[in-house]
């Protein structure tokens, strides 16, 4: 049934995936905090970070076609931020105007989000929750984030499932071309308001599961008090196994 | 010879009002197989919540006790134990697999015990080896086929080492083949089970003892192949005879 997933590329063996966990995030935090912080003066120099991660890209043997796909899918946020830039005003002796801001933005946000995409294809979640462990994020924080990530895949599943069966029970053809204005009006509220259905039940049913799961924890022993999940809980311990 | 599990008149409500169950009283012996059956909305995963003391939500105090493990009160002061004793399988797997890793998810009990470094890593590939699933540490509980999800769950639960296993629906969404492994796989576990399902060749199968359950009263109890011949009874109640015992010979 699974059809999507986050991470397509994590569960390879390449020199990129033998690294230390620790090493690659640390790797790509140092990574992005650089780039946050490039000076826009030496914005051609942004190719060093970018060969960088191609090298990555190459040696992870993540896709370019799956890299590309993800980026699209997150672009519309950074395009949003590059557009604010442009009406933003720009100091002296920059040439280029807000354009040139906006894609210096564009550019330094793009990085980043490759970096992060690279990280989490090229390193098991697991192992990067146990590297948060390590280095004392609060135990709370790591479960939230392991319940997350495993819940995600069963969200994304549950919600296709109700698609599949709102699909099969729709009986409303798609307006055609030529069709007024009011018949598409009244076409796209009622998808508008199917979607609101689907999402709201896909709510209920997300906090009627979250209530089972905190039954299926309870059930083997978890104290809410201490235990974690992702990485160990160890009786509240908070200990890597 | 104190029971594994004893039930003495029940009663629960659910907060809208709902009465799920009716004065339920009943006993599993220690390594005796019991079925627990009925219709939809009968009340039976309401009763299997209760015997681990995830319902009532306020769990009672130990004189008011109604539910004992091995003569051990289920009662607010006594849930580490019964918890360590009662071994519940969910009916969804997707509700009891919660970890990241099936390493992680299998360790999780023996972990809230207290077990780590060689011991805990040795008591899940024991548990995993129990189920047929070595190997399968790394693996991401949303990359296995339903019945390997089953066998992870059932792992995690054997993995804490439980006196009683509790089992919801454990036949559900599994296919001819990984029904049959894990038919087998109960058969050989030694400790009490209390099967709650409508799977009734699987109670025929495994089960001595049945507890038909109904509207939350328990309306016959008793050898399995009497109870589930009964044809009147198990139409009365939205049952069926199983195949297996109106032919006597498995097809």
């Amino acid at each position: 049934m699974q059809q999507w997933n986050l991470d397509t590329y994590s569960p390879r063996e390449t020199i990129m995936h033998r690294l230390p966990a620790m090493a690659k995030l640390v790797g790509a935090v140092g990574l992005v905090v650089a780039v946050s912080l490039w000076p826009r003066h030496w914005g051609w120099y942004l190719l060093i970070p970018t060969g960088l991660l191609l090298l990555v890209t190459v040696l992870g043997r993540v896709s370019m076609r799956f890299l590309c796909w993800r980026l699209l899918t997150l672009e519309p946020l950074v395009l949003g931020v590059a557009v604010l830039a442009l009406f933003q005003p720009v100091g002296e002796g920059v040439g280029g105007g807000g354009w040139r801001l906006a894609g210096f933005l564009m550019a330094r946000c793009t990085l980043c989000l490759v970096t992060m995409i690279l990280l989490s294809n090229v390193t098991p979640f697991s192992e990067l929750l146990l590297v948060f462990r390590r280095l004392r994020v609060p135990a709370l924080l790591v479960t939230t984030l392991a319940l997350m990530y495993r819940y995600l895949f069963v969200l994304v599943d549950e919600a296709q499932r109700m698609k599949r069966a709102r699909q099969s029970r729709s009986f409303a053809a798609t307006p055609a071309r030529r069709a007024g204005p009011a018949v598409r009006l009244r076409h796209s509220l009622g998808s508008w308001r199917t979607l609101a259905t689907v999402v709201s039940q896909l709510f209920v049913r997300a906090s009627e599961r979250a209530e089972r799961i905190y039954a299926a924890m309870c059930a083997r022993g978890w104290d809410a008090d201490g235990g974690g999940v992702g990485g160990g809980g160890n009786a509240g311990t908070g200990r890597v196994p | 010879m104190i029971p594994a599990l004893e039930v003495r008149d029940l009663h629960f409500r659910y907060p809208d009002g709902t009465a799920a169950l009716n004065g339920v009283s009943f006993s599993v012996a220690a390594g005796e197989c019991v079925g627990l059956i009925g219709p939809n909305g009968a009340g039976k995963t309401t009763l299997l919540w209760h015997l681990n003391g995830l319902l009532p939500e306020r769990p009672v105090t130990e004189p008011d006790a109604t539910v004992r493990v091995f003569g051990l009160p289920v009662a607010a002061t006594n849930l580490p134990q019964i918890r360590r004793q009662v071994g519940l399988l969910f009916q969804d797997p997707n509700d009891q697999l919660f970890c990241p890793t099936v390493f992680e998810d299998v360790g999780f009990g023996p972990q809230q015990l207290g077990l780590s470094g060689p011991e805990l890593r040795q008591r899940v590939a024991q548990a995993l080896a129990q189920v047929g699933l070595q190997g399968y540490e790394k693996r991401a509980p949303h990359h296995l086929s339903g019945g390997e999800k089953r066998l992870v769950c059932l792992a995690g639960v054997l993995a804490c080492e439980a006196g009683i296993l509790v089992l919801d629906e454990p036949t559900s969404n599994l296919d001819p083949r990984s029904r049959r492994e894990l038919k087998q796989l109960l058969r050989q576990m030694p400790m009490a089970k209390l099967i709650a399902t409508h799977d009734l060749e699987l109670v025929a199968e495994l089960c001595t003892r049945v507890v038909l359950l109904d509207r939350g009263r328990i309306v016959a109890e008793g050898p399995t192949v009497p109870v589930l011949s009964d044809e009147a009874l198990m139409l009365k109640h939205d049952l069926e005879c199983p195949h297996i015992l109106r032919h006597q010979h498995p097809h």
